[in-house]
């Protein structure tokens, strides 16, 4: 709500300068979002009064002017463009060395052979309307319509400078939609009295029945309407005064009849529409629910379609306007209406509220309809606009209203208990003090200081309270939050909570330690990003968004991989190809009819994994390396020992010779993920330069399953490890994990690590052999191991070796 | 030979002995000294061997004028073998010098996300005064993104939320529009005494720029028991923006709107650009609001299962987008999603 200072001075009077009531203001629940001061970025531009008018000799679209700013000195000669000009008139001239908003400067000219002295400024150029056609008029060569004190040389930011607080309402509070609710708020700040205008209606001729019947089909949805009649009217434009506060409230004015209109909502709050009464038929105006089929363009000349759920006004005719969204077309007043019909109605607030969404259509009008309207303003709004009228367009109000429910309701009455205000604040207030801070808002209260609840009886105008919490809030809002003394919980402690958030934490520190960076990608991905998944463009697993910003992010990501590739994507393109990021983050599915989110680690690594320097070359990163990052969380969480399985690639996605599944060993196959290389294609799809990346995604429930909670010892060795070296051959396609799991099942109990350290392809083994060097690591307990328990380890592993992976024994010692 | 010559070739034969030692340069070189002196075959020896040729009564003396000559050569050797390791380590030494001017080998840098590490201090500052985090759902029924936190279909608050809704469930499921779900689930889960937080990512129909993301990270602390007060929540609160801030940071409170609370409160502290003199980025107010807050509103207790005339409490939420951006002088919120190497290297 955009709050013209020098209009709100109407109602109520303040002495802080802006700044100072724009934070008393934001402390109150008002917050100022900022403050415009119109006329500041105007200089040397002044009052002047056109002396001459005569054509271009040599541009028949300009005018050669003379223009007096002041009585003494030479007249300045201006060349002007606009045809609203004429002598006599009082208008803004920017002087040469004038600046204008927008930074720009005016210097003597010329223009068209012709030199100018400055330039007449329409009310575009100052910023002041959207008028860009004409020159502002101050004051009409008759000296009528003028603006107050126009005297000569008078700089133009004194005339009509202003300063505009933007006041970001909250839904709550749509009563301060407007002038007189905002000067509520600052007479509870001053402590001062609201000034409402006078309001009297000059009342001649016809009543007002003989040429206007209502009808409401359902007073549910418009509880009351009331309407006046008003002829004998000269549309036009408004006085100069009540555009420019129009425009400095943030509407363009249109002319004298709908800007009353507007006029009245600004200042009241209250919603008018102004039809055409020549257009009326039969000067019935039906208020009921729109028939299938009915059709109306409304004033932004669009044609809708109406439905039964849709409130309309309507005519014997049908509908001619939508009901507290927007009127129709065909009964708008225009240049020929003579005579006007007013509504003023309350409208039920959710039924306003879906239409205008229905159709698209957030009005000025529906956003306070919806937000609940006090009925005794229905008549308040439409006497206003009938005074309007007849002052600004000189219109005959017809005697009387038709006013479907004339009663007004009642004040609510909430009642409320002051110790317990104090201890929901937790501060002793003074009931006498709450009172007084309530009285600041309007509030009465009934009852003795001492009673032990008292009752505040609410305005009509104050929708929002219903509750003890809510008069509480207007008990501190009013006396303030500075009065508020902080204190520390000293309540009673909830038990202890083991948190989830810890392992993950760990898990972080754990991979950032490790090298690689943390990454947040998108949680919503888009079909394509799916489809390059292999996801079928309807699959029914997947939940998709009714109502997305984009389709790129229309779709919960059902893996981490899209936002990942998109992260390498990106740097690439920054011309940093290394990258290796970790991203904890969910995955969303439905499942069994509800929406399942998985919480998913998702690792890649593609470009250099050591950076090239003086003392190593650059080593690309490879599925081993994500591996060693696996393998080093998993120790960090004590969650045993990992195992990769061949699988089944994920087609185009995955790289088909280098995907495992992982498992955790010794744990009846635990599947926590999988880790490989991604397939060129799929790398591609995204426009990843890198030939290679490699990837992990872990289910992170499974890892923590996994993870031991505390580290139990039970034994401290003492005693000298022994290490022996075997080196097996095997056939090239016998997994490595195979020929492993058989050396750690034969080993003996005293067996504690088997590490292979190196590998080996060649001459003099067969072209389908490879020979696997392990060192084995036994870990005495009670007794030294003695050279005979080593011998028989050695011995069983090297048979079942032979048995069980058909291997050969190279070496061993 | 008699003994006085004898004598004299010992004496002779421990000066060329010593000369020789001390001569050795390399471990090589003295252990041939030794052997040539001290050896099966050498000169002491040989000397030795030739004790038949000395007088009978002479020959017992024989041992006595050795053994300390030999003692002494054995001496003078191992004290010079010591030396030769002392110096051959010295020469390694010196010919090992490197140019320690040199960087070290690089490991891979590693970063920590500013928005999880945001997360993880504020969950750690409330922590300090007994606040749980519970993991709490991103796609949620209306009813409890809004019915239940007192926002029923139709209410004009709703615009304070531009939801994105999920296809085909007739808009009963959408993306959390806010955390303050995880209020009511863990009301319904637990009975006062509660201090909580639920954290996580949230989504909103919006148009990206520098300050507004369709996905953004927020955090709900809850607190309930019988005597929780909004002047608890304000000293609260103040400790928090003091921790995070810093200790000179102002604060204050005004009053909000949110249907779930009531009093609501904006909580504001001094501008952490211009330390409250006003600029730009506090639009000359010299405040910035970092969390709404309020009185949790009977009606939601009633909804969480809590007697609001026994059991009173309030409720935060704050963007954690917001206090990282803040707390790190990031200018735009796209930053977090974006990751940039070059910006989340910095962390």
């Amino acid at each position: 709500m955009r709050v013209p200072l020098s209009w709100l001075r109407d109602y109520v009077d303040f002495d802080l300068p802006p700044e100072r009531l724009a934070e008393r203001l934001t402390l109150l629940g008002m917050e100022v979002g900022s403050i415009e001061h119109i006329g500041a970025d105007w200089s040397s531009v002044v009052v002047g009064e056109l002396l001459e008018v005569t054509p271009h000799p040599r541009a028949d679209r300009l005018s050669l002017t003379k223009v007096r700013v002041s009585s003494s000195d030479q007249p300045l000669a201006i060349v002007c463009g606009a045809t609203n000009i004429a002598v006599g008139q009082r208008v803004p001239v920017a002087l040469p060395g004038a600046v204008l908003p927008g930074g720009r400067g005016i210097a003597v000219t010329t223009i068209a052979g012709s030199e100018s002295q400055g330039m007449l400024c329409s009310g575009a150029e100052l910023g002041l309307t959207t008028d860009a056609e004409g020159i502002l008029i101050l004051a009409g060569a008759d000296g009528q319509d003028g603006l107050a004190d126009l005297t000569l040389g008078r700089p133009l930011a004194d005339v009509v400078g202003d300063t505009v607080l933007d006041v970001d309402v909250k839904p709550n509070r749509g009563d301060a939609l407007s002038l007189i609710g905002l000067a509520r708020e600052v007479a509870a700040i001053t402590g001062g009295q609201v000034r409402w205008p006078d309001i009297t209606v000059p009342e001649s001729g016809d009543a007002t029945n003989d040429h206007l019947w209502v009808e409401v089909a359902d007073k549910r949805l418009c509880p009351r309407f009331v309407g006046r009649y008003v002829d004998g009217l000269a549309i036009g434009p408004s006085p100069l005064a009540v555009q420019l506060r129009l425009s400095a409230a943030g509407m363009r004015p249109v002319s004298n009849a709908v800007d009353a209109s507007n006029y009245v909502m600004l200042e009241l709050g209250k919603p008018i529409h102004v039809f055409d009464a020549g257009v009326v038929s039969g000067g019935t105006v039906i208020v009921r629910p729109a028939r299938d089929g009915e059709r109306l363009e409304t004033l932004d000349h669009v044609e809708r379609q109406l439905t039964p759920e849709t409130l309309v006004i309507a005519d014997s005719g049908g509908p001619i306007g939508i009901a507290g969204v927007m009127g129709g077309a065909g009964s708008e007043v225009g240049p020929q209406t003579a005579a006007a019909i007013i509504e003023s109605a309350v409208f039920d607030a959710v039924s306003i509220r879906r239409t205008a969404q229905r159709y698209g259509l957030r009005s000025e009008a529906s956003l306070r309809f919806e937000k609940g309207q006090e009925s005794r303003m229905a008549r308040v709004g439409a006497d206003r606009t009938a005074q309007l009228l007849a002052q600004w367009a000189g219109g005959r109000v017809a005697v009387g209203v038709v006013d479907t429910n004339p009663a007004d309701e009642p004040a609510r009455r909430v009642s409320f208990r002051p110790a317990r205000v104090s201890r929901l604040l937790g501060q002793s207030i003074a009931t006498a003090e709450m009172r007084a801070a309530l009285a600041r808002v309007q509030i009465a209260t009934e009852g003795a200081d001492d009673d032990e609840t008292l009752t505040a009886v609410v305005p009509t105008h104050r929708r929002d309270i219903d509750i003890e919490e809510d008069v509480t809030e207007e008990i501190i809002r009013v006396i303030g939050y500075e009065e508020l003394a902080p204190r520390l919980p000293d309540t009673a402690m909830p038990a202890y909570r083991h948190e989830p958030s810890r392992l993950v934490n760990r898990l972080r520190d754990t991979l950032a330690g490790r090298g690689l960076v943390e990454v947040l990608s998108n949680g919503l991905i888009g079909p394509i990003d799916h489809a390059r998944l292999g996801l079928a463009a309807d699959d029914v697993a997947t939940i998709r968004v009714a109502n997305p910003v984009t389709i790129d992010h229309s779709e919960l990501r059902r893996s981490l991989l899209p936002g990942l590739i998109g992260v390498l994507a990106r740097n690439e393109r920054q011309r940093r190809p290394d990258v290796a990021i970790f991203e904890l983050g969910a995955v969303h599915e439905w499942r069994d009819g509800q929406p399942l989110q998985t919480e998913m680690l998702g690792l890649l690594m593609a470009g250099d994994w050591r950076a090239a320097s003086w003392a190593e070359p650059a080593r690309p990163a490879s599925i081993d390396d994500l591996k060693g990052v696996l393998e080093a969380v998993v120790e960090r969480f004590n969650a045993g020992r990992l195992e990769y399985r061949p699988t089944a690639p994920l087609a185009g996605v995955e790289h088909p010779g280098r995907i495992a599944e992982i498992h955790a060993a010794g744990t009846d196959r635990v599947v926590l993920g999988r880790v490989g290389e991604l397939d060129p294609r799929f790398l591609g799809s995204y426009e990843v330069r890198a030939e290679r990346a490699v990837f992990g995604l872990i289910d992170l429930s499974a890892l923590a399953d996994l993870a031991q909670g505390t580290i139990q010892i039970k034994r401290v060795d003492h005693l000298p490890a022994v290490e022996r070296d075997l080196a097996v051959v095997v056939a090239r396609d016998t997994p490595a994990a195979d020929v492993e799991q058989v050396i750690r099942a034969n080993g003996g109990a005293s067996l504690v690590r088997v590490t292979l350290f190196d590998r080996y392809q060649g001459a003099p083994l067969e072209a389908n052999q490879v020979s696997l060097a392990y060192r084995l690591r036994y870990q005495p307990a009670a007794e030294p191991l003695g050279e005979a328990v080593i011998e028989e380890s050695i011995a069983q592993v090297s048979a079942a070796l032979a048995r069980e992976v058909g291997g050969r024994i190279r070496s061993a010692g | 030979m008699n003994l006085e010559t004898f004598s004299k070739q010992l004496d002779e034969l421990r000066a060329r002995a010593l000369a020789a030692i001390a001569k050795a340069d390399d471990p090589p070189e003295l252990e041939q000294v030794e052997s040539a002196f001290l050896g099966r075959k050498g000169e002491l020896r040989t000397l030795l061997g030739a004790i038949g040729q000395l007088p009978g009564p002479d020959r017992p003396k024989v041992g006595a004028m050795a053994n300390p000559i030999r003692e002494e050569v054995e001496a003078a050797i191992a004290v010079r073998r010591a030396r030769l390791v002392e110096i051959a380590l010295d020469v390694r030494l010196a010919r090992e010098k490197v140019d320690v001017t040199l960087p070290g080998r690089a490991l891979p840098r590693g970063a920590l996300h500013p928005i999880a590490e945001t997360e993880r201090e504020i969950a750690h500052i409330f922590g300090q005064f007994g606040f749980v985090t519970y993991e709490t759902p991103e796609v949620e029924t209306d009813e409890l993104n809004f019915q239940l936190l007192n926002i029923p279909a139709d209410h004009p608050a709703r615009d304070l939320w531009d939801t994105l809704y999920v296809a085909g469930t007739d808009r009963r499921y959408l993306l959390r529009t806010h955390t303050s779900p995880g209020q009511m689930r863990v009301m319904r889960a637990h009975q006062p005494p509660i201090r909580s937080l639920a954290p996580g990512r949230c989504y909103r129909y919006e148009q990206v720029d520098s300050s507004h993301g369709f996905e953004f990270f927020q955090v709900e602390g809850l607190m309930v028991d019988e005597g929780t007060t909004m002047a608890h929540l304000r000293g609260l609160l103040d400790e928090f923006a003091h921790a995070m801030f810093g200790v000179g940071t102002g604060t204050r409170f005004r009053p909000g709107y949110y249907p779930f609370t009531e009093p609501s409160v904006a909580f504001d502290i001094s501008c952490t650009i211009c330390g409250g003199v006003g600029c730009a980025a506090c639009r000359r107010t010299g405040w910035l609001t970092i969390l709404g807050a309020g009185m949790v509103h009977p009606i939601v207790l009633r909804n969480g299962g809590i007697d609001p005339e026994r059991f009173q409490g309030f409720a935060f939420g704050m963007g954690i987008d917001r206090i990282a951006m803040l707390r790190h002088g990031i200018p735009d919120i796209r930053a977090f999603l974006e990751a940039d190497m070059r910006f989340l290297e910095r962390f």
